[in-house]
Order: C-alpha cells, then sequence, then structure tokens
C-alpha cells in the first residue's frame, strides 16, 4: 500500500508539475499576445468577405443636383446625442453603412453641406440578418482573440488533467 | 515525502489554475474595453426637465448680408409673432413629407402670443428666447409647430413679420419696413445642424429652434445655390417702388407696388422661411415646404 501510494503520490506530483508548465507556457502566450500592438506581427495582408444587409443614403439638393462630399452623421437608436458614425458621402451623393443589427429601432442620418440639410431616419428589425463590423470567417481574428481561443482550448485540458488528479 | 510530493503537484497546479484564471480575466477585460455601453437616450415620461424653444435668423438678420443684387441689407428690426408653438416627441419621427400630421407620443403646447426680434442676436447668444417649460416630460423632441400670425399689437403692430432697415448699393439708401400681415403655418422635423437638439432628460435642460433663412426672401450674393438666387425676389424691385429713399409697405400695398412677377416672389418665398436649423419645414397655409 505504501509503495504504490508512494508511486501514485509521485505520478501526480510529476503531472502536476506538467500541467504547472502547461498552463504557465499558454499563460505566458496570452500575456504576450496581449502585449502586442494588434498586427504587429502581421506582414501579409488577409482578404475575407461576406454579404451584408446595409443602408445607402443619397443625398441631392432639391434641384436634383447631387450633394458629394457632404457631411454625414449616423445616430444608432438609444443614443441620440452622440453619432455612431461619421463620413463623407462619394461624388454621387452616396453614402452606405452596415447598422448594428443587435441595436433595432430607428436610425438616424443626418446629412449636411454648405448650410442645407437634412435627416433621414431608417428603420432596422431586430431579424433583419444585418451584423456591424464583426462576423466574418477566419483571417480576421486578431491577437487577442487569438490568443483567448488557444486560452480556452488548452484551458479544457487543464481541466482535464486535474479532474483525474483530485484526491479520491 | 508523499505528503510533501502531494501537496507540491497540487499547489503547483492551483498555481497553474489561478495563473490561466487571470490571463483570461486579463484578455476578457482587454477584449471588452473598446466596446463601451452606449448611453441611452431618455425615455419618453421618464421625468421632466427645462424644453426652450428659441429663434434665431442667422446672422443675416444679426449683421446684415448682400442680396442677389447687390444690395447691401441692415436690419434695425426683424419681428416675429409666434402662436401655438407645439414641441413633438413624434414617433415615427415627423417629416415635411407628412405635411400636417404629425404623431405625438408626447408634446408641450405653448398657447401665448409672442413677438421677437430676431435683429437683437449676438455673437453670445445668437438666438432669442420664445418660449419655456421648466416641467416639460423628458424625451427626445423631434418636431416643432408653430403659427407666425399678425401679433394683436406692440412692436410688430398687426404684423406677422415686420422687417425694418436700411438697403445700401453704389451710394444709393433706402430705408424700409415691409409689415407682413399674413399667417403661416410651419410643422418641422428635427433639428438639423452643427449638434442634435431637443434631447430632454430627468432634471436636464434641452432646446429647440425656430430658423429663419432670409435669403429665401432677398438671395445672397455669396450663395452657391443658384436655385436659392432664382426663386428669391432680392430688393431691386423694391429699391426702385421706393419714394425719396423710403419704403414703408403692407402686402396689400406691396401687391400695388411691385410688379405682378416680383409679388409673386415675394408671396411665394414668404411661406418658406422657416427652418429647424437647416432643416426645411411644411407649411400648412401654402402647401409649401422650403
Amino acid at each position: 500500500m505504501k509503495t504504490s501510494r508512494t508511486a501514485r503520490g509521485t505520478a501526480e506530483a510529476r503531472l502536476g508539475r506538467a500541467v504547472a508548465r502547461l498552463a504557465g507556457f499558454v499563460a505566458g502566450v496570452v500575456g504576450a499576445l496581449l502585449l502586442l500592438p494588434s498586427g504587429a506581427a502581421a506582414h501579409g495582408v488577409v482578404l475575407d468577405h461576406r454579404p451584408v444587409e446595409g443602408v445607402e443614403v443619397r443625398a441631392a439638393f432639391d434641384t436634383g443636383e447631387v450633394m458629394d462630399e457632404a457631411q454625414v452623421s449616423v445616430f444608432a437608436p438609444e443614443d441620440a446625442s452622440e453619432p455612431w458614425e461619421t463620413g463623407t458621402t462619394d461624388e454621387r451623393g452616396r453614402y452606405l453603412f452596415v447598422p448594428d443589427a443587435s441595436r433595432p429601432g430607428t436610425w438616424t442620418v443626418q446629412v449636411r453641406q454648405a448650410g442645407h440639410g437634412s435627416i433621414v431616419n431608417v428603420t432596422v428589425e431586430e431579424d433583419a440578418g444585418v451584423t456591424g463590423a464583426d462576423g466574418f470567417s477566419g483571417g480576421g481574428y486578431g491577437a487577442l482573440q487569438i490568443g483567448l481561443m488557444a486560452a480556452a482550448g488548452v484551458w479544457g485540458f487543464v481541466g482535464t488533467a486535474l479532474f483525474f488528479m483530485r484526491k479520491k | 515525502m508523499i505528503g510533501t510530493g502531494d501537496s507540491t503537484g497540487r499547489r503547483a497546479g492551483l498555481s497553474a489554475i489561478l495563473l490561466c484564471l487571470a490571463a483570461l480575466a486579463a484578455a476578457a477585460l482587454a477584449g471588452c474595453g473598446g466596446a463601451s455601453e452606449p448611453e441611452e437616450s431618455p425615455e419618453a415620461g421618464e421625468g421632466s426637465g427645462t424644453l426652450e424653444v428659441r429663434a434665431d435668423g442667422e446672422e443675416r438678420a444679426r449683421d446684415g448680408f448682400v442680396s442677389k443684387d447687390g444690395w447691401a441689407l441692415d436690419f434695425e428690426h426683424v419681428y416675429v409673432t409666434f402662436s401655438g408653438v407645439t414641441a413633438y416627441q413624434s414617433d415615427p419621427p415627423y417629416t415635411p413629407e407628412d405635411g400636417e400630421n404629425v404623431q405625438a407620443a408626447e408634446e408641450v403646447s405653448f398657447e401665448e402670443e409672442r413677438t421677437v426680434d430676431l435683429a437683437q442676436g449676438d455673437d453670445a447668444e445668437t438666438s432669442v428666447p420664445v418660449a419655456e417649460d421648466d416641467e416639460a416630460p423628458a424625451g427626445h423632441y423631434n418636431a416643432l409647430y408653430w403659427r407666425m400670425a399678425p401679433a394683436s399689437g406692440g412692436p410688430a403692430g398687426d404684423a406677422s413679420l415686420l422687417l425694418a432697415g436700411t438697403a445700401e448699393k453704389d451710394g444709393e439708401a433706402v430705408e424700409f419696413e415691409l409689415s407682413v400681415d399674413r399667417e403661416y403655418e410651419y410643422y418641422c422635423g428635427e433639428y438639423v445642424g452643427e449638434e442634435r437638439k431637443g434631447i430632454l432628460e430627468d432634471s436636464g435642460e434641452a432646446e429647440l429652434e425656430a430658423t429663419f433663412h432670409f435669403d429665401h426672401l432677398f438671395g445672397d450674393e455669396t450663395s452657391d445655390d443658384p436655385g436659392l438666387n432664382e426663386a428669391a425676389l432680392g430688393f431691386e424691385p423694391l429699391a426702385e417702388a421706393a419714394e425719396d429713399g423710403r419704403i414703408a409697405a403692407s402686402m396689400d400695398e406691396l401687391r400695388e407696388l411691385l410688379p405682378e412677377e416680383d409679388y409673386e416672389k415675394l408671396e411665394g418665398e414668404l411661406p418658406t422661411l422657416g427652418h429647424v436649423g437647416e432643416g426645411h419645414c411644411y407649411e400648412a397655409n401654402s402647401g409649401a415646404t422650403g
């Protein structure tokens, strides 16, 4: 009994130290990734695409003249004071934005140029299927997201190891 | 030794867990750092605050401007008479295309008549007060109505709009006093400008603005909008109708004094004076949106 208990204790200790080293390594990697500025290690270019449901605003004077390079402010529902996004119309008076589908309601778009301006309100339904800047598959993850995914994966191994080394 | 080996292994495992948890917590915190919760706008009916309606004739009314036909206009008085001013929390938001149909979740009305002088603003306070309610329901006031009706006395006499001042061109000066005694009803949507107006929080303050664009009447030499100047009357027809360097006339008198085409321009542009900042309004009596 004494011999087998000693052997089991030694094995548990080894396993514990191994787990500690592995977890320490993972924590170090995550910490290092957190300290890296996003994209600091990236030299290549990764492009991806996805179809999205967006809103196109076209601005023109009532004479029909296009309002190009006009100032645009987009306000999300429930946040009337601060613009959610700002920009300018293109040479054809167009401005395209993709509203955050997690914020359904009335989105307000204000377009102004040279003392003239107007507002248009756009209703975004809850199940519009429009997403914001995230949701791309692969290639679009930053160091932080990769670190989190790695840590989450390793945490599964650590948890499994701790389950088997628990005192009966 | 066994106990030592066991406890060392467990302590190491525990340390590992804590290390991983710390790393994960740090990562989660860092990941959430850029996504702050948006500041929510006040919901209608949650408390009350002070809502003020102001009027602004822009720099043109305060400092003067040069008309499309080269007359330097300087206003001594720009009297506007308001009545029935009403601020709305419109849901859905009102646009001038809706005509007189404002679907208000909340509204604040100011029935009393008030005449203000838009020429009296200054750089520090460009607009002048029209009405105020210090117990207005909180919420977003995104529509405004006012009636510009003939005054029942006071400095404007019986005018809804009285323009008094001097015009100069090439050494010639003309004193003018134009008394508009017609009624106009403006339905306007949200204020359009540098900042959003009308957002009233509980115990807070908010303002709305009735804005008057006098370049619609006289044109503006500096305007890059040819459509605006083409529709405007300018000042030359009024200068030609002046006698001994002065013209003081009501609308009925102007109908007699001005060529028919010019009077029609004047009559057609007066309903387009009312705005909310740069935003347009619907004028109910003419059906014009200007």
